[in-house]
C-alpha cells in the first residue's frame, strides 16, 4: 500500500518521527504508554502489511512478555510487597513499571521499524545535505562504492577461483593467503579506477566556488500545514509535560495525576500526533473512494 | 566559426625520449563530427587530454591550442567545465553518485546553479535520452550501455559547446554500442554540438562522420573526409588499414578507380559496379575438422538458474567441444554465453544435466586437478588477475608453489612472455599496460597453469585490430600444441576470422554449430559486414580477405 505521509517533505517525516520516538520513550505514563504501542501497531502494519504483523505477534509479543517479567525478578523496590521468592521481594509496583518498561521499549522498536520504511537513505541523505553539503556528496558515493565493490569481489574472487586461488581452494593458510590476495586485488583496482572517476568528476566541474546542493523535495502548501500540525501537538505536550500531564512515579509508590479536563485535552492531543500518518492515509483513502464512484 | 585550433602541438611524457604528439596541426569547425582513429598508443587519448586543460597530463608541451579564438590556457575553470563536455572510457567508474538523479545534477550542482534550473535542465536532460523511465533508479542496476548513456546525459545537461568522446564504446556490447553512437550523432545533428571522438570500432562512426584524423606515433597521417581517408591510406598502404570499416577494407584490396564506399549497401553497389560474375567456389574451409577428434568438453542437456525460484538461465543446454579447436560461441546479450562458460570452468553448478571434461564429471574434479594442467579461464577483466608490481613477479608468482629452481622459473616465464610478446613490458605496473597488452599478460598468466583447454570470456573487449589480430596469432599457435580453446563472444568479425567452430547461443541454449563458413553465409542478419556485402555475388566469403581474394580471382 501507498503511504501519503512518506510523501510528504523529509523534515515534515524527519519532526515526526524524531518527537514520536523520544516521547514514547521518556513518556511513561500508562496511557501515553498506550496510545504510543497501539498507534505504532497500526501503522506499522498499514506500512508493512502482513509481515509487520507476523514480526509484531511472533517477535514483540514475547520480548514484550520477556521484559515484563524479567523486571520483578531482579527490582526489588517498591512499597507494595506480594510475596517472596528466595527471600527477594516481588512488590507489585516493579511488576508494573516492569510491563510499562516492556511497553515503551516495544513500541520504541516498532516505531523504528516505521522510521526505516518511511525516511529512506536519499531522504536522510538530503537532510543532513542541508546542513553539510559535502557530507551528502560523500553519503551518495559511499552509497556508490557499497554494491560497486560488491560486485567487484566476485569478479575477482571468481577469477581467482578458476587459477586454483580462491578462498575455498588449499589448506586453512593457503586460503587466508588467498582471501588477502583477493582483497589486495580489490583495492588496487579500486584505486586505479577511483583515478577515472576523479578525472570525470574534475570535468564536470566539481572544487568550483559555490557548490549547490540539488534535491527532488519541494516543500508545498500541504507539508506546511502538517509541519503545523505537528508542531502545534509537540506544543502541546511539551505544555503537558510542564504541568506534570504525562509524568508518573512508579517507586517507592504509584503516583500519577488525576485526570482532568486538561489532562484529557493532552491526552487526545498526544493520540492525534501518533495517529497523524495514520489520519492522512485514511483521509486519501475516502477521498479515492469518492473520486471513483463518481466515475 | 572555429571551435578548436591547434597550431604546431608536440608533446613529450616526463623522463620519456619519444614524442607523444608531433607537430599537430588541426582546425575543427564548429558543428562537426571528428573522429580520431588509430592504433593503441598513437596518442589520441593524449590529444583529445589536451583539449580540456584540466585533464592535461603532465609533460613538455609546445604549441598551442584556441578554442573559440581564445587561448585555451586563458580560459577559467567554470566555462571550461561547462563549455567543454569530456566522456570517457569507462562507463562504470565515471559514475559519482548512487542515484540516477543525482547523478545528472552532479555537474550542475558543481556550477553552482539553484535548484529551479536543476530541476529544468535535468528534466530536459532525461526526456531527450529517454532516461525518464530509470530516473529515480540506483545506479548499480543499470546495465552497461544506460550507464554510459547516463554519462553523456549528465555532461550534456552542462550545455557544453563541444563533446569529448574518448573510445565511449569499447566496454559495451555492439547493440549498446549502436545505440549509444545513434545518441551521440543525434546530439550533433540536432543539437549542432561539435563531436570529437575516439574510436576502435568505424564500422559505424565513420558513416557518420564529417572527417576522420588518422593519428600514428603521435602524428596526424591522414585528415579529411571518410572517403577521401579511405583512398588516401590506400596509396600510402599503410598498415592502418586493417582498423578500417571492412568497406573500406574491400575497397583496398581491389584494383579500381571508383569511389570509397562506407556503409555496407556502398560496398554492394560498389562490387555491383566491378562487373563480377557470381561464383561460390573460390573459397573454401580453412581446415576440415580431423575426425573423429577427441571430444574434450561435453556438456549434456544442462540447465540453470541462479535462485531455485529464479527464471532458468541455461535451459537443456547440450554441446560438444572437440580436442585442438578454437570453438567460438557467439550470441546476443543477455543470452546466458558467459553463465554457460562458469558452468564450465566449475564456478557454477547446474541443477540438472552434466558437464564431464575430458570424459570424467566437472564436480568430481578436486580444485587442483581442475587447474592445474588442465582448464585455464580467462576474465573478462584481466585486472582481477593481477596481484604484484611487475609483470614479470606476477607471472612468476603463478609458479610460487610448484618446486622448480629459480632458473627453469624464471625460463618458463619467459618462454611464456615470448609467446603472447610481452617480453619487452616484463618490467612495467600491469597496471601501466594499455588494455591490449593487460590482455595478453592476463593471458600468460593463465597459461603458465599449463591448461589444455583455454575458456576466454570476450578476450576482444575494448581491443582495437591490430590487438585482435596478434590474439588470433596466439591462439592459432596454441592449438598448434594441442590446447583447445573455447571462448564466447559478441565479435562477428574475429569468429569469423580465427575460429574454426561457431555456436549460436540463444535464449539458454545452442541454436546451430557449425563451421564459420556454413554458419555465417547461412545467417542473413546476423553475420560478417564482409559477407553482408558480398553474399549476392560470393555466398560463402565470410571475411574481408575471402571477399578480396574471391574479387581478385572471378
Amino acid at each position: 500500500m501507498k503511504d501519503t505521509f512518506s510523501g510528504l517533505h523529509p523534515i515534515v517525516n524527519f519532526t515526526y518521527f524524531t518527537a514520536v520516538i523520544l516521547f514514547s520513550m521518556f513518556f511513561m505514563h500508562p496511557v501515553f504508554l498506550g496510545f504510543s504501542l497501539v498507534s505504532a501497531l497500526i501503522y506499522s502494519i498499514y506500512l508493512n502489511g502482513i509481515k509487520a504483523a507476523k514480526f509484531n505477534f511472533l517477535y514483540m509479543l514475547p520480548l514484550l512478555l520477556l521484559v515484563a517479567l524479567i523486571n520483578p525478578l531482579f527490582n526489588h523496590e517498591g512499597v507494595t510487597i506480594l510475596l517472596f521468592i528466595n527471600d527477594n521481594p516481588i512488590t507489585y509496583e516493579s511488576i508494573i513499571y516492569g510491563i510499562a518498561s516492556a511497553t515503551m521499549f516495544i513500541s520504541v522498536i516498532i516505531w523504528f521499524s516505521c522510521y526505516n520504511s518511511v525516511v529512506t537513505s536519499d531522504k536522510f541523505i538530503y537532510l543532513f545535505g542541508k546542513i553539510i553539503p559535502s557530507l551528502s556528496l560523500i553519503l551518495s558515493m559511499t552509497l556508490r562504492f557499497v554494491p560497486k565493490f560488491k560486485a567487484q569481489i566476485k569478479v575477482i574472487s571468481n577469477a581467482q577461483k578458476c587459477i586454483g586461488r580462491d578462498v575455498s581452494n588449499g589448506n586453512v593458510l593457503q586460503r587466508a593467503r588467498n582471501g588477502i590476495k583477493i582483497i589486495s586485488i580489490l583495492i588496487t583496482w579500486a584505486l586505479e579506477n577511483s583515478i577515472e572517476t576523479a578525472d570525470s568528476m574534475k570535468c564536470r566541474g566539481y572544487g568550483l566556488k559555490g557548490r549547490t546542493s540539488f534535491s527532488n523535495y519541494r516543500f508545498d502548501k500541504r507539508d506546511k500545514s502538517v509541519l503545523g500540525t505537528i508542531c502545534g501537538l509537540i506544543l502541546l505536550m511539551i505544555f503537558g509535560m510542564v504541568l506534570g500531564e504525562n509524568t508518573i512515579d512508579y517507586f517507592p509508590s504509584i503516583i500519577f495525576k488525576e485526570i482532568t479536563i486538561i489532562s484529557a485535552i493532552v491526552y487526545i492531543g498526544y493520540a492525534a500526533l501518533l495517529l497523524i500518518p495514520v489520519a492522512l492515509n485514511i483521509m486519501e483513502d475516502i477521498k479515492w473512494y469518492h473520486l471513483k464512484s463518481k466515475i | 566559426m572555429v571551435s578548436f585550433e591547434i597550431k604546431d602541438l608536440s608533446f613529450f611524457y616526463p623522463n620519456s625520449e619519444k614524442k607523444a604528439l608531433n607537430n599537430i596541426n588541426i582546425q575543427i569547425e564548429q558543428g562537426e563530427f571528428i573522429t580520431i582513429c588509430g592504433k593503441s598508443g598513437c596518442g589520441k587519448s593524449t590529444l583529445l587530454r589536451h583539449l580540456k586543460p584540466i585533464l592535461t597530463p603532465h609533460g613538455d608541451k609546445t604549441g598551442e591550442i584556441f578554442f573559440e579564438g581564445q587561448p585555451l590556457l586563458k580560459m577559467n575553470l567554470r566555462e571550461q567545465a561547462s563549455k567543454i563536455g569530456y566522456v570517457l572510457q569507462n562507463p562504470d567508474n565515471q559514475i559519482v553518485t548512487d542515484k540516477v538523479w543525482h547523478e545528472l545534477a552532479f555537474g550542475l550542482e558543481s556550477l553552482g546553479l539553484d535548484n529551479a534550473t536543476i530541476r529544468l535542465r535535468i528534466a530536459e536532460m532525461a526526456s531527450f535520452f529517454g532516461i525518464q523511465d530509470w530516473f529515480m533508479k540506483d545506479v548499480a542496476e543499470l546495465s552497461g550501455g544506460q550507464k554510459q548513456l547516463l554519462n553523456l546525459a549528465s555532461i550534456m545537461a552542462m550545455q557544453p559547446q563541444v563533446l569529448i568522446l574518448d573510445e565511449p564504446t569499447s566496454q559495451l556490447d555492439p547493440i549498446a554500442a549502436s545505440e549509444f553512437l545513434e545518441t551521440v550523432k543525434k546530439i550533433n545533428r540536432e543539437i549542432g554540438t561539435t563531436v570529437i571522438l575516439s574510436e576502435h570500432r568505424l564500422e559505424e562512426v565513420f558513416p557518420m562522420s564529417d572527417r576522420a584524423v588518422v593519428m600514428d606515433n603521435g602524428e596526424i597521417i591522414v585528415c579529411d573526409t571518410p572517403q577521401n581517408v579511405g583512398e588516401r591510406l590506400k596509396k600510402n598502404e599503410n598498415d592502418m588499414y586493417v582498423s578500417m570499416p571492412s568497406a573500406v577494407q574491400i575497397y583496398g584490396g581491389i584494383e579500381s578507380n571508383l569511389p570509397c564506399p562506407l556503409t555496407v549497401r556502398e560496398g554492394r553497389k560498389f562490387l555491383d559496379s566491378l562487373g563480377l560474375k557470381p561464383n561460390d567456389e573460390y573459397i573454401t574451409e580453412k581446415k576440415q575438422a580431423k575426425n573423429p577428434a577427441e571430444t574434450v568438453i561435453c556438456l549434456n542437456d544442462v540447465w540453470f538458474k541462479y535462485e531455485k525460484s529464479g527464471k532458468d538461465i541455461i535451459k537443456g543446454l547440450s554441446l560438444e567441444v572437440k580436442k585442438g579447436m578454437i570453438h567460438a560461441i557467439v550470441g546476443g546479450n543477455g543470452t546466458g554465453k558467459t553463465t554457460a562458460l562458469t558452468l564450465i570452468n566449475g564456478v557454477n553448478k547446474p541443477y540438472r544435466g552434466k558437464v564431464k571434461l575430458n570424459g570424467k564429471e566437472i564436480a568430481k574434479y578436486s580444485g587442483k586437478e581442475l587447474f592445474s594442467n588442465n582448464l585455464g579461464v580467462l576474465p573478462q577483466n584481466p585486472q582481477a588477475l593481477f596481484v604484484k608490481n611487475t609483470v614479470e613477479l606476477d607471472l612468476l608468482e603463478m609458479l610460487s608453489d610448484k618446486h622448480l629452481s629459480q632458473e627453469e622459473k624464471s625460463n618458463k616465464v619467459n618462454e611464456v612472455a615470448e609467446l603472447v610478446e610481452i617480453t619487452d613490458r616484463l618490467q612495467m605496473h600491469p597496471y601501466d599496460l594499455s588494455g591490449g597488452e593487460q590482455q595478453k599478460a592476463a593471458l600468460a598468466k593463465v597459461l603458465l597453469l599449463e591448461p589444455k583447454i583455454l575458456l576466454l570470456d570476450e578476450p576482444t573487449k575494448g581491443l582495437d585490430n591490430f590487438f585482435k589480430i596478434k590474439l588470433g596469432g596466439i591462439l592459432n599457435k596454441l592449438i598448434s600444441n594441442g590446447v583447445t580453446v573455447l571462448l564466447v563472444s559478441h565479435d562477428i568479425e574475429f569468429c569469423a576470422k580465427f575460429a574454426d567452430v561457431c555456436s549460436m547461443f540463444f535464449d539458454g541454449s545452442v541454436i546451430t554449430t557449425n563451421t564459420p563458413k556454413m554458419f555465417f553465409s547461412g545467417n542473413s542478419f546476423y553475420t560478417t559486414a564482409a559477407n553482408r556485402m558480398s553474399r549476392h555475388l560470393f555466398r560463402n566469403a565470410i571475411t574481408n580477405e575471402d571477399v578480396i581474394k574471391s574479387c581478385n580471382q572471378s
